[in-house]
């Protein structure tokens, strides 16, 4: 509703501007003697009302204003309604009908525009689940597989051979765990539609979290951190934003070739946390930078063997954190660090603290 | 006469293979499983064998887990650890909250779900005989509790707390083994909840960590469940 009123009263000043524009120049004009191109001046004003409101009737309303003003003040006879003057007869009616083709122009656009966009969301949709269902497979084929081979022949094989089927069921089906637990948190933002539920959560309490599962999936890797001194409270998803960084420690972890340092550094910039994370590995591809957020999926899937099951997650981990950043009105970004290595960032806006405790 | 030594745990889950799998775990640890699928048949079996320990599944088809639950908690103390699944913290909390003692999230290893129910034993039967003596202590890994002192100490170093991380650690640690959601800290710590409790809470916890020299993601003494809860680690 109140969106609402707030259109009107933009769409009127809109409309005010324009014509006070077109009259002071009007006015300019009269005074220096070429009045002959006024009505073209109000013509054009009516032209770009309806352009820049929404619908016909502001555009009809000052075509309207327009036609009186002109007939009134600027065409002879000079201040006196005259429609028996034929051109101003015309001029009328060449103003209305530009009011009302191109507001009938605009709103198709706009309403063009608008399908367009819903189809395109349609469209990475239907993308995201193919690419997704595709990469199920992989994994899944491989627990089928094993599990029947235990099943129906496991005399057959060596302590060390079942050892190692059964490896394969508990690394594949992780990756599975890992796939669905991405996938929820997506349909978390969804489910919304409107607005994702912000809890202040304290950044110390965030990161220990974070990290408490990364150190159980992955107990070799040591992660650096560089964390503010003070208290910082953000409000946040708490469990999404747990994910995003979560996927860029794994996404370092999985492709970052040769990395010998992982960094995990918060900094305060400002009214914003900026979180970071770093490696020292290969780096990212100058093609594959530019769309690694989004439709990167088809990318990754064309260039990685698919039989490395270890390459499949990286395309969703990192669209999905771009969807959990967005949700939350920040922004992520990704680039190469000159001293080698890849940096992803995402920002946060923080909550003002207030000296209570 | 050696079955009779036997924990007993009451399995509710209707899902066939999940259930399967689980019982063959504690099986082959030395529990006896009894199984149910329904939230009735689970009613029964509870009354029936008195179980030291139930595993309830949230999900269930007849009736909410948490109906049986709060029935359960009416008139019986005995531990209940819940299954659920992550993105449902919400579920988690409620079921905290109606007197489950504990949770694990789906999907979960054996050694995970053992530990638990292990601690989870150990820490009702503890907590049972203990009650708050004069005098008492309280000691896990290096962390040392005089309670009546309000003293705090790792290592045998003392670690200066202000009144409420006291409270907090205090109460965590009386309550050993017990994921505590923040509703029910700040209660017992506060006495009320208000706008901000919980970031007042996050804070403290924050401030106890680093006091306590603990590296974020370490979880030496006290575990950090994001958006449901703490719990003091019992070994």
């Amino acid at each position: 509703m109140k969106k609402k009123r707030h259109d009107i009263w933009k769409n009127i000043s809109v409309m005010a501007v324009v014509f006070l524009v077109a009259s002071g120049s009007s006015i300019i004009l009269q005074k220096t003697g070429v009045h002959e191109h006024i009505t073209a001046i109000f013509i054009f004003a009516v032209f770009l009302t309806s352009i820049l409101t929404d619908g016909y009737i502001y555009g009809i309303i000052s075509a309207l204003v327009g036609t009186l003003a002109v007939n009134y003040a600027y065409t002879y006879p000079f201040y006196a309604l005259d429609f028996k003057f034929q051109s101003n007869l015309i001029s009328a009616v060449v103003m209305m009908s530009i009011a009302v083709l191109t507001g009938m122009l605009t709103t198709q656009v706009k309403a063009h525009e608008a399908i367009k966009a819903e189809s395109e969301k349609e469209r990475m949709r239907a993308n995201l689940l193919r690419a997704v269902s595709h990469d199920i497979r992989t994994p899944l084929t491989t627990i089928y597989g094993a599990s029947t081979t235990l099943l129906e022949s496991g005399d057959n094989y060596t302590e060390e051979q079942k050892k190692k089927i059964l490896k394969g069921i508990q690394e594949d089906s992780d990756w599975l765990m890992r796939m669905v637990e991405n996938l929820l948190s997506i349909t978390r933002i969804d489910e919304g539609r409107i607005k994702i539920i912000k809890t202040p959560t304290v950044l110390d309490e965030l990161i220990d979290s974070v990290m408490l599962k990364f150190h159980k999936r992955y107990p070799q890797q040591e992660v650096s951190l560089e964390l503010p001194e003070n208290i910082v409270v953000i409000p946040m998803d708490a469990i999404l934003i747990e994910q995003v960084i979560f996927n860029l420690l794994e996404n370092a972890v999985l492709h970052a070739e040769g990395m010998t340092k992982l960094v995990l550094k918060v900094f305060v910039l400002g009214k914003q946390v900026v979180f970071e994370v770093s490696d020292n590995g290969c780096g990212i591809e100058k093609e594959r930078l530019s769309g690694i957020f989004n439709g990167s999926y088809h990318l990754f899937e064309g260039r990685t063997p698919s039989s490395d099951s270890k390459k499949h997650n990286s395309g969703i981990g990192l669209s999905v954190c771009q969807t959990i950043v967005k949700a939350h009105g920040g922004a992520i970004t990704a680039e190469n660090n000159p001293a080698g290595g890849a940096v992803f960032r995402f920002s946060l806006n923080v909550e003002e603290m207030n000296e209570s405790e | 006469m050696k079955v009779n030594n036997k924990y007993k745990i009451l399995l509710v889950e209707d899902e066939n293979n999940i259930s399967t799998l689980i019982m063959t775990m504690l099986e082959s640890s030395g529990y006896q499983v009894i199984q149910a699928r329904t939230c009735a048949m689970a009613k029964t079996l509870f009354v029936s064998y008195c179980p030291d320990l139930v595993l309830l599944d949230l999900g269930l088809p007849d009736m909410d887990g948490m109906t049986f639950l709060e029935d359960v908690r009416k008139d019986s103390l005995t531990p209940i650890i819940v299954l659920s699944a992550r993105t449902n913290e919400k579920d988690k909390v409620l079921a905290l909250d109606a007197g489950a003692n504990d949770y694990v999230t789906k999907p979960f290893g054996a050694a995970e779900l053992l530990a638990r129910i292990r601690s989870t034993l150990r820490n009702y039967s503890h907590s049972a005989e203990s009650g708050k003596l004069p005098g008492g202590k309280f000691t896990v890994q290096d962390l040392e509790i005089l309670y009546d002192a309000r003293q705090v100490f790792i290592k045998g170093k003392e670690i200066k707390l202000t009144q409420t991380e006291y409270n907090i650690v205090a109460l965590l640690s009386e309550h050993c083994g017990k994921m505590m959601t923040y509703s029910a800290i700040i209660k017992g710590v506060w006495g009320y909840p208000d706008e901000g409790s919980v970031k007042k809470l996050q804070v403290n916890m924050a401030n106890i960590r680093k006091k306590f020299g603990v590296k974020p993601g370490e979880a030496t003494y006290i575990t950090n469940e994001l958006g449901v809860g703490y719990r003091m680690n019992s070994d």
